[in-house]
């Protein structure tokens, strides 16, 4: 028992130093994982301004900070397996005896990690451009920005495990997916309660995505002062979602090495 | 003669690469969601703030559903010939091309071709969608002029943009030959700041000075200008002006462009890039 903990943890760790050091070792990555959340909350901030409604630009700085994660979840997180796949390291995976599910985990703590300064610059450079004025109530707003990242990355791995059986439909499927859930869940206007534009079985649908409940808290505790009183009730749904979605992607992963391995499919490239 | 067969075979081929990977149906469908989506995320933000403030127009509402929904088309010219190399480099398709008769000029032409031919069916599709769910959603339809006079205008404009897109190809084109890592950040940042700067979604007048200048030079600004004269302000003079400009730009853009990417051709192959793989 002690020596499969050793393990486990052992591996995520070695997985999560890869992903840290290939990012901060080479920091061209910042500039290139920067460019879609800076100019797209840029551009819906700008939106904002146009239609004289300056006060709710911190809403497009605040949703561009979140889609840095998001965008790591899609595509470093949900299509690494493919890539690995295609260039062979998936069957070094395979043959190890790390547990993919530390490998998993060790890849979200990278990713999160590698991430942080391009969030963190958006964040920087948001503020610098329009100065909006925030209200946060500090302690909410940390809680709920652990748990919006450790749903997210959750799903990251469900969605890892389910493009393992798909080949290079996995990017269509990425490019297809990405936009949809950055509308319904509300990244840059509030897509549940009040001020939202969709009616009420749209937002229960959005509500099942773990970026709308983080995205709602993070607005109230950032922008509202709302404590953890207040959106106590989306901290318990995210902590819950993150517990049901690492379930369910460890399971699905399981399920799919082993109908990989029966038909052989599991190693199979596309090239 | 050969130079129009190795545009249409490129074309071809690019449209295969995009439409033909699975039912061209589905294809459409995956091609149509995402940008969908984003032109409803834009009017959505519009939405909110504005009727919070008292300030919504169904008007305002149509300029961002319009500009959000052709931004698609220019957005697409950004990544195309940026595949186009990179995937050729990996491969070995592009230094194949590089060494045919007609090299790798009408190659991108192509590529380009078949870009238009599989977005601007995506921008019609989302134009329609995101006005019938502007009017479930919002409560209030853009002001769309739907009749054959706007349309015919504002298909004319998508092809009078033709040029422009060919040149930001080339210039990107260009730019990939000598990549071999991170081959997708410049066209990132390019599509970014083409969604700030040609007026996809707010005038250029709001950002400051010289800003607006930039929005100014650029040939995509007065294809959103020309497309909004026709489907929503039926002015027949800011649709010619703009398509003047949109022509001018184009081919200006287009020379550029050209030149750029013989020359960087030459220099790749001085320092033997052609065939230098991408990782």
């Amino acid at each position: 028992m002690q020596a499969n903990l050793n393990l486990w943890l052992r591996s995520a760790y070695s997985r999560a130093w890869v992903r840290v050091k290939s990012t901060y070792g080479e920091p061209v990555w910042l500039a290139v994982n920067l460019a879609v959340p800076l100019l797209s909350s840029l551009a819906m901030a700008l939106l904002y301004q146009s239609t004289g409604l300056s006060k709710y630009t911190g809403f497009a700085i605040v949703g561009g900070i979140m889609l840095a994660f998001w965008g790591n979840v899609l595509w470093s997180m949900a299509s690494q397996f493919n890539w690995d796949k295609e260039v062979g390291i998936f069957e070094i995976y395979l043959i190890s005896p790390a547990p993919i599910s530390a490998l998993l985990v060790g890849m979200s703590l990278g990713g999160i990690l590698a991430t942080a300064p391009s969030a963190a610059l958006v964040a920087l450079i948001g503020w610098a451009f329009f100065s909006t004025s925030i209200s946060p109530s500090w302690l909410a707003v940390f809680l709920t920005f652990i748990l919006t990242l450790a749903s997210l990355y959750a799903m990251g791995m469900l969605l890892s495990s389910l493009y393992l059986a798909y080949g290079r439909e996995a990017e269509s499927l990425n490019n297809a997916i990405g936009e949809p859930i950055n509308f319904l869940s509300g990244i840059y206007f509030p897509s549940i309660g009040t001020g939202s534009p969709f009616p009420f079985a749209l937002q229960i649908a959005a509500s099942l995505i773990p970026l709308t409940i983080g995205m709602d808290a993070l607005r109230k505790s950032v922008f509202y002062a709302d404590g953890i009183s207040a959106i106590w009730l989306n901290l318990l749904i995210l902590a819950a979602m993150s517990a049901i979605l690492l379930f369910l992607g460890d399971k699905a992963l399981k399920v799919l090495e082993n109908r990989g391995r029966r038909e052989g499919t599991l190693v199979v490239r596309l090239r | 003669m050969r130079l129009h067969k190795a545009i249409f075979a490129a074309a071809w081929m690019g449209w295969q690469r995009e439409m033909e990977w699975t039912n061209p149906a589905l294809s459409l469908f995956i091609k149509t969601v995402a940008p969908t989506a984003a032109v409803l995320g834009a009017a959505a933000v519009y939405w909110f703030g504005s009727s919070f403030a008292g300030l919504f127009t169904p008007d305002r509402l149509a300029y961002i559903v319009v500009g959000a929904s052709l931004y698609a088309q220019v957005g697409a010219y950004a990544y195309v010939p940026t595949a186009a190399i990179s995937e050729g480099k990996w491969s070995n398709l592009y230094p194949q091309v590089y060494i045919t008769p007609t090299s790798s000029i009408p190659y991108l032409a192509g590529r380009c071709l078949a870009s238009f031919a599989d977005s601007a069916p995506v921008v019609a599709i989302s134009l329609a969608v995101s006005y019938y769910a502007s009017y479930a959603l919002f409560g209030s339809p853009p002001t769309i002029l739907l009749t054959v006079n706007s349309v015919l205008m504002t298909t004319a404009a998508l092809v009078v943009s033709l040029p422009a897109a060919l040149g930001l190809g080339y210039i990107l084109g260009s730019y990939s030959i000598f990549v071999s890592r991170f081959e997708w950040a410049l066209p990132s940042y390019v599509s970014g700041l083409l969604m700030i700067f040609s007026e996809a979604l707010f005038p250029a007048s709001i950002l400051p000075y010289p800003l607006p200048l930039i929005a100014q030079a650029l040939p995509f600004t007065y294809l959103m200008r020309a497309s909004r004269a026709a489907l929503i302000y039926d002015s027949w003079s800011t649709f010619t002006t703009s398509m003047g400009y949109l022509a001018l730009g184009g081919l200006i853009l287009l020379i550029i462009g050209i030149v750029a990417f013989n020359q960087a051709e030459r220099s790749a192959r001085d320092k033997g890039l052609i065939d230098k793989k991408v990782m």
